[in-house]
């Protein structure tokens, strides 16, 4: 355990620098009680009794959950302190967690870039914190993404794995709760602890077994597609990182087509946002979050009044593409062609995994970027930049990214991609390479 | 993969996405934008979606599973039961007489 | 004319359809969570027996079943809805193309659904500027939805086809009064090419009222060389009549997705597994049919109680259907209400019995009305022997005389050999049997063994 104790007055000092937390717990005394305590944190669109959550909203100030979502809860009876919870883009969308309503979350390693996203804060605690493990969300890439940027192991497990009771819903068939940490013996750690059938949430109760046995990894495939538009220094990490993995690590290595994958983005974002652009019809002024006093106006005039000033411009961006994409007379061709176009990447994954243990892949284009550079994005840029991300995330498979390279001091991140319900793969190749890979982190304790 | 702003090697998946369409699904969303902002997410809109026109030539098997995973049967016994006590949500609410006050009809 | 229904039923469950917050009434606001409240971060899991009672209904109606359905979100906003989505089956109904039948007329049930039903709005304020007030309690509550074929021919036929179908819910599924009194239904009805929809019709009166206004509107318009458009209107239960719907300004796009949050469920073998037990209409249509008998007739005999019409079927056996009627429609039926309670096999073998020695002329019409008086009343008049056999008085006998065979043999020069199994039933069964047909049982079993 840390030596360096942690209050929340020090949680506050951290935050004053780098905005990872959009509130912070009161009381961290049980963090000295015996039996050993642990910290954790949670992304702000997990439910968590005594803090709001607001999933980096606007719309949801004042929203506190008369409940814990059950990953929250599970982690508590196994003896997790919630620190807080992190900032995060609003509702999930986004890439480097700049639609945040409540404070950017600033890389540890350059302040004036962007720690990814949507999971950003929690990438960014984790890396700031020695002996921290944060829950994210992903949607399409939002632990990978900033685990790549503030370099720490994260961990993506399969769609079901987790019980998404108490998640604030982006797309209920992409969310998979998962782990952000610095040493990969963590995500072993907490794993089995959040993972498992909740009768409160049925997408979880049709799993196989969660199985950590020892397994070996001996046959890795990286497709071609993933090795197009990728930043020049991001290519020679990443292939320094394959050697590594070839030669010291002594896994073949073998290079593949998966041509479906030129799909995936498309199929991810067309399905993301049809059920996003349902999940977001409960936000409109009544029950919850901002509630409208204005009653005496139309509910048509009430309903657009709040969500109109209310949601962020990506928010309102991807409600207007999802409502198109399932409205009367482009239904089939877009919300129903996406569903049929993910079975086929799923079935491409299953003819890849006959020959290999694993698929790799970088898991960004490019290291961190800075805040200028973003502002200058247009929104499909930033959408494309989740090209190697969102593959696995739309086939609901495990997936893992972990530092494997720094440019000028930035971290590069891989990405191993393994079959349905076969995380032990993923932690097997995270502690061997972790073994011949040297992590670096910034500033521990402030 | 294709071209950033979604057109082809053969030229097409430029149509313009009309203001007028917008709208309409801005109203369909319950959404009130100011005449900039329709012409801003006209312009988002028709770059996003000339992108997902690469469907069009993919094939597929013509399976519409909702899930990526399989998921069936996961059944709940009729017992009813309450967790949380109701006054906590209502408090949680706008009431009026134990009514959620809601908008002119 | 042709009018169609969509009649939308809360079933009978304990818990509602997504979460476990009770079904029955109470204050305001007090059967809530966070599921049926829509709160973010809840989550619906599908009570069990909602989904049964939604595929026992379908099979009933005769539809073909599914075998895998789903559920869909349908979006549009309004108060009463906590997700501003319904979730419905939209793609995937429970069964489609069945049929139920009004007397002898035909009518077609497009589809059979399940999904929940929204809160419930209170208007208050003064008309034109009304808001809401919302109770939740019944936000999640389970609904099926019935979509008939357009093929009723009047508001009368509407409502008898309503009426009918409430009837044999509540032996199908065990819709209570309290279901029945929230049943609301959607009427679509063409007097002449176009249909017009009329929205949330509360109860029979009102569904007969709404039509019948709105068929003579329709009329009138045609009469009058008027166009009729086709719309969605609402009735307004003071005022009587019904009104174009200015509350839907424009046509919703419901944007239909599927609901990855509850996955699929396979119902093929449960549908299958299905037996209905013959529910009252149709038994009067069975009774019709198979003793030649008037239908409205036996249709009120199995509305007063299904025990009745065992009573007229066992006496229809015996007895020239007709007369067999006759007796049940009037001095059994005006007894009812004593008989009812006492009713069993020994009841009803003694009134088959009176009426058979009417039919025989043996006593007179009289004389058998008098008995079946007697009968409602706990009496025992003194010819009411039963010399029908009670399975288990024999049995008792059977077994005593096989364990004491002298007893035959002596009874053969001495009768009253016959009171030690006498005494032994009265001892087994004390007070079951009265001493007359104990006796007479006795003497039947003996002499049968000799």
């Amino acid at each position: 355990m840390s030596q360096c104790r942690l209050s929340p007055e020090k949680l506050r000092a951290l935050n004053q620098k780098y905005h990872v937390f959009c509130e912070i717990a009161e009381d961290l005394g049980a963090l000295d009680e015996y039996p050993p305590h642990f910290h954790f944190s949670a992304k702000d669109n997990l439910c968590a009794r005594g803090f709001q959550a607001r999933a980096g909203s606007r719309i949801l100030e004042g929203y506190r959950p008369p409940f814990d979502a059950t990953a929250i809860a599970r982690m508590k009876r196994f003896g997790g302190v919630l620190l807080g919870k992190t900032t995060m883009d609003e509702f999930g969308f986004g890439t480097f967690s700049t639609n945040s309503s409540h404070g950017i979350p600033l890389n540890p390693f350059d302040q004036t870039r962007a720690c990814g996203g949507s999971s950003g804060g929690g990438a960014a605690v984790t890396c700031l914190l020695e002996d921290h493990v944060a829950l994210g969300v992903s949607t399409g890439g939002s632990i990978s993404c900033p685990a790549s940027f503030c370099g720490v192991f994260g961990l993506t497990p399969t769609y079901g794995r987790v019980s998404r009771y108490g998640l604030i819903d982006y797309g209920n068939s992409l969310d998979k709760i998962g782990l952000m940490a610095r040493r990969p013996e963590a995500l072993r750690t907490f794993l089995p602890v959040i993972a498992g059938p909740d009768p409160k949430d049925p997408t979880s109760c049709t799993q196989a077994a969660l199985d950590l046995s020892p397994t070996k990894v001996t046959r890795v495939a990286v497709p071609e597609e993933a090795m197009a538009n990728l930043d020049r220094g991001v290519e020679a990490k990443f292939t320094e990182a394959l050697d590594l993995i070839g030669g010291g690590i002594g896994i073949e290595v073998k290079r593949v087509k998966m041509p479906s994958l030129k799909y995936a983005l498309a199929a991810y974002y067309i399905i993301a946002t049809s059920e996003a652009s349902t999940n977001l019809a409960r936000y409109c002024g009544m029950r919850f979050g901002v509630q409208n006093k204005n009653v005496s106006q139309h509910f048509n005039d009430f309903f657009s009044e709040t969500r109109s000033a209310s949601f962020g411009n990506e928010a309102k961006r991807r409600i207007l593409i999802g409502t198109y994409t399932r409205a009367i007379g482009f239904r089939d061709r877009y919300y129903l062609k996406a569903l049929a176009v993910r079975q086929s990447i799923i079935s491409e994954y299953d003819r890849i995994f006959q020959e290999a243990d694993l698929v790799l892949t970088p898991t960004m284009p490019f290291v961190a970027p800075s805040f200028d550079q973003i502002e200058r994005m247009r929104p499909l840029e930033v959408y494309q930049a989740d090209f190697l991300t969102v593959p696995p995330n739309l086939a609901g498979l495990p997936h893992i990214s972990m530092p494997c390279g720094y440019l000028n001091s930035l971290p590069a991140g891989m990405q191993f991609v393994a079959p349905h319900w076969e995380e032990r793969r993923l932690l097997v190749m995270a502690e061997n390479w972790n073994k011949q890979f040297q992590t670096r982190f910034p500033e521990g304790c402030p | 993969m294709p071209r950033p702003d979604g057109t082809r090697e053969d030229g097409s998946g430029g149509e313009e996405l009309d203001a007028r369409t917008v709208k309409n699904v801005a109203r369909i969303a319950r959404l009130r934008l100011t005449e900039e902002e329709v012409a801003q997410y006209a312009k988002d809109m028709d770059d996003v979606l000339n992108y997902f026109a690469i469907l069009d030539e993919a094939s597929d098997l013509g399976r519409h599973d909702f899930n990526p995973v399989p998921v069936s049967d996961v059944l709940r016994e009729d017992e009813p039961s309450l967790d949380i006590s109701p006054e906590e949500l209502r408090a949680m609410m706008d009431t009026y007489q134990e009514m959620v006050r809601g908008p002119r009809l | 004319m042709k009018i169609g229904l969509e009649v939308h039923v809360q079933l009978p469950t304990k818990s509602k359809m997504f979460c476990s917050c009770p079904t029955t009434a109470m204050e305001p606001n007090n059967a809530i969570c966070p599921t049926c409240l829509g709160f973010p971060g809840s989550r619906p899991v599908l009570n069990r027996r909602a989904l049964e009672l939604g595929v026992e209904i379908a099979r009933f109606m005769g539809c073909i079943i599914a075998e895998e359905i789903w559920f869909s979100r349908k979006t549009y906003f309004y108060p009463d809805l906590p997700k501003n989505f319904q979730i419905t089956q939209y793609e995937s109904p429970l069964g489609i193309d069945g049929q139920v039948f009004l007397g002898e007329k035909r009518i077609g049930i497009w589809r059979v659904h399940i999904e929940e039903d929204p809160g419930r709005i209170k208007r208050v304020g003064r008309s034109g500027e009304e808001v809401s007030l919302v109770d939740y309690n019944r936000s999640g509550i389970p609904l099926v939805e019935i979509v008939t074929a357009p093929d009723m021919s009047s508001p009368e036929e509407a409502r008898q086809f309503m009426s009918e179908l409430l009837v044999e819910l509540r032996h199908v599924i065990g819709t209570t009064p309290s279901d029945e009194q929230s049943v609301r239904c959607d009427a679509n009805i063409s007097v002449g090419e176009e249909r017009v929809e009329i929205k949330n019709i509360q109860g029979l009166k009102n569904l007969e009222k709404a039509l019948k206004f709105e068929a003579s509107r329709q009329a009138k318009m045609l009469e009058a060389g008027m166009r009729i458009v086709r719309e969605t209107r609402r009735y307004d239960e003071e005022r009587k009549v019904t009104m174009s719907a200015r509350e839907k300004e424009f046509e919703e796009d419901y944007g239909y997705i599927g609901e990855p949050d509850l996955g699929t469920y396979n119902i093929g073998n449960f549908a299958r597994s299905v037996v209905t037990a013959e529910t009252p209409l149709r038994r009067a249509q069975r009774i019709a049919g198979e003793y030649v008998l008037d239908f409205e007739k036996a249709k009120q005999v199995v509305l007063t109680s299904m025990a009745l019409a065992d009573v007229l079927e066992a006496l229809a056996k015996r007895v020239d259907p007709e007369f067999a009627m006759n007796w049940v429609l009037g001095p059994i039926s005006a007894n009812w209400s004593a008989i009812h309670p006492r009713l069993d096999q020994q009841v009803q073998a003694d009134i088959v019995r009176v009426v058979g020695q009417v039919a025989d002329r043996e006593i007179t019409d009289s004389e058998g009305r008098r008995r079946i008086g007697a009968i409602a009343a706990g009496e025992y008049p003194d010819d009411i022997s039963c010399a029908v056999a009670d399975s288990e008085l024999d049995a008792i006998i059977s077994a005593f005389l096989d364990s004491n065979p002298n007893v035959v043999k002596d009874h053969a020069t001495n009768p009253k050999a016959a009171n030690s199994a006498i005494g032994h039933v009265m001892k087994t069964a004390p007070g079951k049997y009265n001493s007359k047909e104990v006796v007479e049982a006795v003497k039947k079993e003996i002499e049968k063994r000799r």
